[in-house]
């Protein structure tokens, strides 16, 4: 018999329990077709995707510098196209902009000080869109229809006084570079970060118990313990390099620029990432084979996008919705990653979702604990 | 390289199970039955499919929990200090559960680490095994790749990683040509020799033979127990004499003879109660009776033959 070194540290038992589950993903092509190809083909779809429309009305204020007739009309041809909720109606450009900053609204509509003198003298006028354009969907959508009833309002208008033009001018809250791209960045992320460890943990435990080689491993003095942080630790890595290397790729091949440090989108990210594989975890225990395991995973995933505001922003969602959107740990980071990287802010400003985030982590975790059975059957 | 084992108490049982029993809902796969294996012996463990034999074993390993009663590997309580008995225990179950999408090598490697082998040792070990088991040639390749006799080697190998004082072996030749049959079987022998004990399921009886003592499972209970030659007298109630002779002669009136099982014009096989006492008494005998003895030997009794009685007599 080996004299085995009772002092073997315990961390160091998990280290060959990472080196198998890495090489084993990496010889599997199905699964790196789906670490690598997925994020990209996420990309081109929601290039697409953008066409999508809200069902509800849009958070916005109104900035009136004019104060005239003409103001007040516009106002009531914007309430009266019923996507918009005009919460606030300011006085200065300044408070309309810092309602969109707060992010309280998705966009401060600014009247200029001569738009009823304007109207009045038939003069082609303008009417300004401070938009937050970290939320592209909405943005889109927003200036659209502020498109819409600044035409219905010009009809009107030429009737009357023979006013030729009002341009719709748009402004993205966030500094002009702000693109597309940059703004799908937390969507993306959400998508790398819920689907692939989710799946890849929930189907690698499933197939240890299909084919059977629990019985062999836990011959070895390792633990239960050590099998699932072996695990977890594996695709922890396998996951958080696929998110950096699509950051970077973004980064390099689309010229994105994001306001956020390194650091705290890493960080962010990790808090979200543990929370996808407790829940992988938690679907293993109560999957009875590795398709339905996979099945699981890509339905929780479906849900928690469409309850995450990635693509209809949970504020216009029904109140049932918003419920659920509530449960859903991928809203909080959704939301979390969107102000780190885009508005650039800490990862201490987030707390809150990174704690809310953390105790669904808890959850899943000590469930799974309780009902997960390495025994053989 | 390896250093001998330590074991603080050293008890004479390597495996004492009692009362052992295993329920699957209202189905008794293993009924209260009790085993002894002794330190160093192989010990062989028979029966139909469906006998119960790999629920058994894993009631033994610690892989399952048995419904009633308790297993004790080398004194130590399976149920209470799995871990601790876990080391002296390699353990090659019956369907092949190594990693499909790992090579050969790096099977062993893995298995080798998570029990405790690092560097050189580990290193030694595994190519150690590769040649015992010749599959050096096949290091590199997946073992989902591996033909079945491949798999039971590799299987075979990882599971003597350790160098474990226990080796339990469910089916390990099953699948398995027969020169490395016998192969297996010869480094069997050698393990016994160096103090290794042996818990092996077959369903070859010419492999049985080869077992020190042998126990035989059907239904959920052993029906029989004991070494080869104890096990065929016990299936027969006695040894099996062939007697050809001439002259006239009731053979059933012959000193030590207990049935005739066969009689053929002049041939006839008894079953005596010990072949070695009575075998000259019948000689003696007959001759004084007049007959003239021809042939009389002890005749060899194959263990199948004594498996299939015992099958019968049980149902
Ligand atoms: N997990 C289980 N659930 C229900 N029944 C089981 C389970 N495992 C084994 N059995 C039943 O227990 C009985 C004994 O099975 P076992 O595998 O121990 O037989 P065996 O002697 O090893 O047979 P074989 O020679 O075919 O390997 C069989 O009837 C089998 O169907
Ligand atoms: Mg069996």
């Amino acid at each position: 018999m080996i004299e085995l070194e009772e002092g073997i540290r315990k961390g160091l038992r998990i280290v060959p329990i990472v080196d198998k589950e890495i090489r084993q993903l990496v010889r599997d092509p199905k699964t790196i077709l789906m670490v690598l190809l997925m994020p990209i083909t996420v990309t081109i779809l929601f290039g697409y995707g953008y066409g999508g429309k809200g069902a509800g009305k849009y958070p916005i204020t109104v900035v009136n510098l004019d104060g005239g007739d003409g103001a007040f009309k516009f106002i009531q041809e914007l309430r009266n196209s019923k996507m918009f909720q005009i919460k606030a109606i300011y006085k200065s450009k300044g408070q309309g902009f810092s309602s969109v900053y707060s992010g309280e609204v998705y966009a401060s509509l600014i009247i200029p000080e001569t738009f009823t003198e304007d109207l009045m003298r038939g003069r082609p006028t303008r009417v300004e869109l401070y938009y937050d354009a970290s939320n592209p969907t909405v943005a889109q959508m927003i200036m659209q229809a502020v498109g819409v009833v600044t035409q219905q309002f010009q009809e009107w208008a030429a009737a009357r006084f023979g006013t030729f033009a009002i341009t719709p001018m748009f402004y993205t809250v966030y500094g002009p570079e702000i693109k597309k791209i940059e703004s799908f960045i937390p969507t993306l992320m959400a998508m790398i970060l819920q689907m692939v460890p989710t799946s890849l943990i929930s189907v690698s435990i499933c197939r240890e118990r299909e084919k059977g080689t629990f019985e062999q491993f836990i011959m070895t003095p390792v633990s239960v313990f050590d099998i699932i942080f072996g695990k977890l630790a594996a695709y922890f890595l396998a996951t958080i390099s696929d998110a950096i290397l699509s950051l970077f790729t973004a980064i390099l091949l689309f010229d994105v620029k994001l306001k956020g440090t390194f650091l705290d989108m890493v960080i962010v990210s990790t808090v979200f990432l543990l929370n996808s594989l407790s829940l992988g975890l938690l679907i293993s225990v109560f999957s009875r084979n590795q398709l339905q395991a996979y099945q699981a995973s890509i339905f929780s995933f479906i849900i928690f996008m469409l309850f995450s505001g990635v693509f209809i922003p949970v504020d216009v969602l029904s109140s049932e919705a918003k419920l659920i959107s509530s449960f859903v740990p991928m809203y909080y980071f959704v939301s979390a990653f969107r102000n780190v990287s885009l508005k650039g802010w800490d990862y201490l400003m987030v707390l809150d979702q990174l704690t809310v985030i953390s105790m669904f982590t808890f959850a899943f975790l000590a469930l799974s604990l309780r009902f997960l059975r390495m025994e053989v059957t | 390289m390896l250093k001998a084992q330590r074991l603080e108490e050293q008890p004479e049982l390597a495996v004492e199970a009692k009362n052992l029993t295993k329920r699957f809902g209202k189905f008794v796969a293993v009924d209260h039955i009790s085993l002894e294996i002794r330190r160093g012996e192989n010990f062989g463990l028979l029966g139909p499919n469906g006998a119960g034999k790999t629920t058994t074993i894993r009631m033994i390993t610690g892989v399952i929990k048995p419904s009633e009663g308790c297993v004790k590997v080398f004194g130590i309580d399976v149920a209470k200090e799995r871990k601790k008995v876990l080391k002296y225990i390699g353990y090659m179950p019956q369907k092949f559960s190594l990693y499909e999408d790992l090579t050969v090598e790096e099977n062993i490697r893995l298995y080798g680490r998570l029990q405790g082998l690092t560097g050189s040792l580990l290193k030694n070990r595994v190519k150690e095994l590769l040649e015992r088991f010749y599959l050096w040639e096949f290091r590199r390749r997946l073992a989902g790749k591996l033909s079945g006799g491949m798999k039971q080697r590799l299987a075979l190998a990882t599971a003597l990683v350790h160098d474990p004082t226990l080796l339990i072996l469910d089916e390990p030749t099953a699948g398995v040509d027969p020169p490395l049959r016998r192969k297996f079987w010869e480094h069997f022998r050698e393990l016994n020799r160096e103090g290794k004990t042996i818990l092996v399921t077959t369903h070859y009886m010419d492999e049985a033979e080869n077992c020190d003592r042998l126990a035989l499972m059907n239904r959920g209970r052993i029906i029989a127990e004991g070494t080869p030659r104890e096990i065929k007298r016990r299936a027969l109630g006695g040894d099996l004499v062939e007697i050809v002779f001439e002259g006239d002669l009731d053979p059933a009136a012959l000193p030590g003879v207990k049935s005739v099982m066969e009689d053929s014009s002049e041939r006839y096989l008894l079953v005596v109660e010990d072949a070695g006492r009575d075998l000259p008494r019948i000689v003696k005998k007959a001759e004084e009776l007049g007959a003239k003895i021809l042939v009389a030997s002890p005749m060899h009794v194959s263990l199948e033959e004594a498996f299939i009685r015992f099958m019968g007599e049980s149902e």
